[in-house]
């Protein structure tokens, strides 16, 4: 007999015998009503655990990840109000039931067996995955196993302060509302849980407010490897700024009591706190798993014979809330009344072509207020001196600073967050005055962690703030970029568009920097970034253009909801030449305010048809300076700027090459990863025929003279534009 | 084999012409029942339901008060409840409306004569008050394809027109396909003029006052004082009320069940659509039981399952195809051709 069912046996065993595991009496404050009502959301929960599995076997469910041991969740909820924002562990079926429980009209049997059975009428993700979450109950789609939803819900509680202060135009949440987190002992183990704890601690000392809640589910094994004993409560109860709490999660009066002590501390004093509940996993981690494979039978029985569900009715007895008779016909009848349900369930249809799979990659277009842009007055205000200054030509770094202080005045809902990016006014100056004139709660000056500075970003984006958050050097993304590829992009996805996240993230990148820093300032890969679904790249390389398509990133972040990436070519931020020292070719005025750029326009400079160079950032730059010289000698040149990397802006690329004889593609990404590949495959496609890739090595870049030397120069996009044109095509 | 089923109690309106004697032809083996019920009216100097129902003919404007409809709509739908087949087993109750009053007694949670006092009193105090009307109005074709957009223009509407000087003008009850308004008389006509006649709609409710509606606090409020002796017991089945919330019946927070009643349900929305559409998706019965008196509320439970896509359905020849194919998904005691179906009784 398989554990799932040996567990279900001994319940009904030991409930008839009144044979329960010994436990402390019930504490006081739950009332009769609410102990039953948290014992039937255990039991749905159990039961839905059951009926999974037995889906399964049948081949019409497809997710066995329970939640039985883990019921004790029910009482936390019932601590919390359904708007509080949570982000879920996977093991929280009973959470949600129970939260549903507070709001009328609620039809958790159904949604859960329908996402069990993966039917596209699943109410949170379409049928695209098992996940908990509804947006009628404040609970955005989790699927992480890997503890990655705890920043996002740093930045939830963070949000809650600041849109007090300054409600966003979408706004969700309440003024009193806390966000609250859950995970098991094994994840928290995980960077991401370690940096959110952090983070917290680290807001909360300095007197910001945080209303979090983290809530560790320590069954004391993560799949089949033990947690230390006494771990999270010696690695978590001294950190400073967080509260500790700990209950026995196995007992549903000590849960509520405790955690409605934990609510009630973070809801009043808005500071975060950490709630411990000791649980057990029963029946080993997922239908796969044999516990007893790996651990001895004796443990596997010692946490079967503390089911939660015994200590309940043991407790609910003792409480005068329910004769165990009564709660044996409760799970007895839910368990029947889910096989019934169960049984439609399973004949709702399912997800089948991509083009539905696909549906909710991109996220709904959202009514957004119209506005005509600051007054004038307000302008002058917040320019100062700088305001004379916007008709002079001048280099990107600076248009940069001048179109975030234009588009924060516009949408009191953009936040800007980074390491840096306030009081100094960013590394390369391009944030300067910013927190002067928004405020330090508007221009964020984060703690070193490039994952609490993304989960920031993505829990202020669910209050429906605008986050603009920055990554100091595009290196640094890469040990956050699960921020970004296993939650930002995949909230939509997973929400079937319920939910959304939109943001523009501003990473300034690529190389070419002379004497600074070799490659974790110089990084020249935005692989990481290109295959992500939904995500939009956007990589400007002249301030003119960056002050356009900056426009452009935060009206597709405000308005269509995405997720938008603005790559900044860190030695464009502050060229002046092109040609000669002193000529001031790569400066450019101010562009006037309704100027923008769409994202499916590429730039095209020049008119010859013997040859396009077709590139992006500083590719663009250097392809510029090879244009006359290519030009003097006879080769009438065009150069494309195709300015977004993702989408790739296909039609107006190839419209942009209609007419010329070659084309050369430079790329100052690495050859493997890199734009090129993509580039030359929509070329052929295209009929150019003679075609050719000028990219990076596949190296990293050195520090000092040989900073360039891997990359595509001047010189080197002149002697392959030569050897393209003289007839050698691919 | 047993048919797990859920039983739905009528509201106002569903007692007419062709319902005239109901009690009488399928009731006469209670008419002990019906004695007490006549004699508490009696006491209150109204007429009695066996006079009404037994009456040589029918008479709207008598029948339609809610002095009178109540108490029979009652008596109908609680005595259908207990002739119901042996082999079926009933998993949850809801009513629309005052129905909700039939089902807390269907349930057990009100005596049946509590629950009639409930029911009739609540009755003749929105006659008494006759505060604002109700009308009608749908959003579907006779196809009962869900038209969404439509359904939101049409509350847009109302909440515009609710939002007007001396207008009063909200949503009564969600009613499968159909919106049922309350308001005063200004708010109703302007939605009249406003939406196009479609066959007798927009159709005014004669004798019926702006149920669900902050219009009837003061009769919320004159009833919960006039029942507060009332006595509430633990119920045995679970209900669903008109905000789609499940009462189980271990819980039995009988001052949350009274004050829900006598307050919430008076004076906000109705959500029928919602009740039955949890019914479905909690319950999954094998039958829907609309209880008598009268056919009309089965449309509503019926659009109310195709605007769910219960078993797939979504517009009227998918729901006569399953009704033909499941052996009766829904059947309405009121019909003669089915309440052989699920009735043991006459």
């Amino acid at each position: 007999m398989d554990r799932a069912r040996i567990v279900h046996e001994n319940f009904l065993r030991r409930t008839a015998a009144e044979d329960f595991p010994s436990g402390a009496a019930p504490h006081p404050g739950v009332s009769p009503t609410m102990a039953v009502e948290i014992f039937r959301a255990a039991c749905l929960s159990r039961a839905l655990d059951l009926t999974s599995r037995d889906m399964q076997k049948a081949g019409q469910g497809f997710y066995t990840i329970g939640s039985s041991g883990h019921e004790g969740m029910a009482a936390v909820a019932r601590a919390l109000r359904p708007d509080d924002i949570a982000f879920l562990h996977y093991r929280d079926a009973a959470f949600q039931i129970a939260r549903a429980d507070q709001v009328p009209g609620q039809t958790m049997t159904w949604d859960m067996l329908l996402s069990f059975a993966c039917s596209s009428e699943d109410p949170i993700s379409g049928g695209r995955h098992k996940v908990l979450g509804s947006r009628d109950l404040m609970i955005p789609p989790q699927t992480s196993t890997i503890a990655s939803h705890l920043p996002k819900a740093v930045g939830a509680a963070y949000s809650l302060g600041l849109a007090k202060r300054r409600p966003p135009e979408h706004r969700l949440l309440p003024d009193d509302g806390i966000a609250m987190c859950s995970f098991g002992d094994a994840s928290a183990n995980h960077s991401t849980a370690q940096g959110a704890f952090n983070t917290a601690g680290w807001t909360s000392v300095q007197s910001t407010p945080l209303p979090l809640l983290f809530v560790c589910e320590d069954n004391g094994i993560g799949i089949s490897t033990k947690t230390p004993q006494g771990w999270i409560a010696a690695s978590v109860k001294h950190r400073p700024g967080v509260r500790y709490f700990s209950a026995d999660g196995l007992d549903i009066y000590d849960t509520f009591a405790v955690a409605q002590a934990a609510a009630d501390y973070v809801r009043t004093r808005r500071k975060p706190a950490f709630l411990h509940l000791r649980m057990v996993r029963l029946y080993g981690h997922a239908g796969a798993d044999v516990a007893t494979s790996y651990l001895p039978k004796s443990e596997v029985e010692a946490d079967e014979a503390n089911d939660p569900l015994l200590h309940a009715v043991r407790l609910m007895r003792d409480a005068g809330a329910l004769d165990p008779v009564a709660a044996r016909d409760i799970y007895t009848s839910t368990c029947t009344r889910v096989e019934s349900v169960a049984a439609t369930a399973v004949t709702r249809p399912h997800l089948s072509s991509a083009q539905d799979v696909m549906a909710s990659i991109l996220p709904p277009k959202r009514a957004c207020a119209p506005t005509n842009g600051p007054d004038a007055q307000a302008r002058a205000q917040v320019f100062g001196n700088d305001l004379k200054a916007l008709s002079a030509a001048q280099p990107m770094a600076r248009l940069i600073n001048w179109a975030l202080t234009d588009l924060m005045l516009t949408y009191p809902g953009t936040v800007l967050m980074g390491e840096d990016v306030g009081r100094k006014g960013g590394v390369y100056g391009v944030t300067q005055k910013l927190q002067q004139r928004f405020g330090a709660d508007r221009v964020i000056d984060s703690l070193l962690d490039e994952q609490s500075i993304l989960g920031l970003a993505i829990g202020m984006a669910h209050n429906g703030f605008i986050p603009i958050p920055e990554i100091q050097f595009l290196a640094y993304l890469h040990n956050a970029e699960d921020q970004l590829r296993g939650e930002a992009a995949t909230l939509p996805f997973f929400s079937n568009g319920q939910f959304t996240n939109p943001m523009v993230l501003r990473i300034a990148g690529l190389g070419y920097q002379k004497g600074f820093g070799g490659h974790f300032h110089n990084d020249n890969s935005l692989a990481v970034l290109r295959d992500i679904p939904g995500i939009i790249i956007a990589c400007p390389s002249s301030g003119a253009d960056a002050v356009r398509m900056l426009r452009e990133a935060v009206r597709l972040a405000r308005e269509e909801q995405r997720v938008v990436v603005f790559v900044e070519p860190i030695a464009l931020y502050p060229m002046r030449d092109l040609h000669e020292a002193g000529d001031g070719l790569w400066m450019s005025a101010y562009p006037g305010e309704n100027d923008v750029i769409r994202s499916d326009e590429a730039g095209v400079h020049g008119t010859g048809t013997d040859l396009a160079i077709l590139t992006y950032g500083n590719g663009h730059y250097l392809s510029r300076q090879a244009q006359p010289i290519l030009e003097a000698g006879g080769i009438a040149t065009r150069v494309i700027d195709m300015r977004w990397l993702a989408p790739v802006p296909e039609a107006a690329i190839l419209a942009a090459v209609s007419g010329c004889d070659h084309v050369l593609v430079v790329d100052e990404c690495r050859r493997t990863g890199g734009q090129g590949d993509a580039l030359m495959t929509l070329l052929g496609n295209g009929g150019k025929d003679s075609r050719a890739l000028l990219a990076a090595q596949d190296s990293f870049i050195a520090t000092g003279p040989a900073y360039a030397a891997t990359m595509p120069s001047r010189d080197s996009i002149i002697a392959a534009a030569r050897q393209l044109v003289r007839g050698d095509s691919q | 084999m047993t048919r797990r089923a859920v039983f739905i109690c009528p509201g106002r309106g569903t007692y007419n012409k062709p319902e005239l004697g109901y009690l009488h032809r399928h009731h006469s083996h209670q008419m002990s029942l019906i004695s007490e019920f006549d004699a508490m009216r009696s006491a209150s100097g109204l007429p009695t339901l066996s006079a009404l129902d037994g009456a040589a003919s029918f008479d709207p404007a008598l029948f339609s008060s809610g002095s009178n409809a109540s108490g029979l709509i009652f008596s109908c739908g609680y005595l259908d409840a207990q002739v119901v087949s042996d082999d079926i087993e009933v998993v949850a109750v809801t009513g629309n409306s005052m129905g909700w009053y039939t089902a807390l007694s269907v349930a057990g949670a009100l005596t049946p004569q509590n629950g009639f006092r409930v029911a009739d009193t609540m009755g003749q105090l929105m006659q008494k008050h006759l505060i604002g009307g109700q009308l009608v109005y749908p959003f579907v074709d006779d196809d009962w394809v869900m038209d969404n957009d439509r359904k939101s223009g049409l509350l847009d509407l109302m909440h515009r027109i609710g939002q007007r000087s001396g207008h009063e003008l909200s949503l009564s009850i969600d009613l499968g396909g159909m919106l049922v308004m309350a308001g005063n008389e200004a708010g109703l006509a302007a939605f009249s003029a406003a939406v196009p006649a479609r066959g007798v709609f927009p159709l005014r409710l004669q004798n019926h006052a702006a149920f669900h509606s902050h219009l009837q606090a003061p009769v919320a409020a004159e009833g919960a004082a006039i029942l507060r002796d009332i006595s509430w017991d633990r119920w045995d089945v679970p209900m669903v009320d008109g905000a789609g919330k499940i009462w189980w019946p271990e819980e039995g927070d009988r001052d949350a069940l009274r004050d829900y009643t006598l307050g919430d349900q008076v004076t906000r929305t109705y959500d029928f659509t919602c009740a039955i559409q949890t019914v479905a998706r909690e319950f999954a019965p094998d039958v829907f039981i609309v209880a008598g008196p009268g056919t009309t509320l089965g449309g509503a439970v019926a659009q109310s399952l195709v605007a769910a896509k219960w078993h797939g359905m979504t517009c009227r020849q998918d729901f006569l195809e399953v009704q033909n194919t499941k052996g009766g998904l829904l059947m309405a005691m009121g019909r003669s051709d089915q309440r052989d179906f699920v009735s043991d009784g006459p």
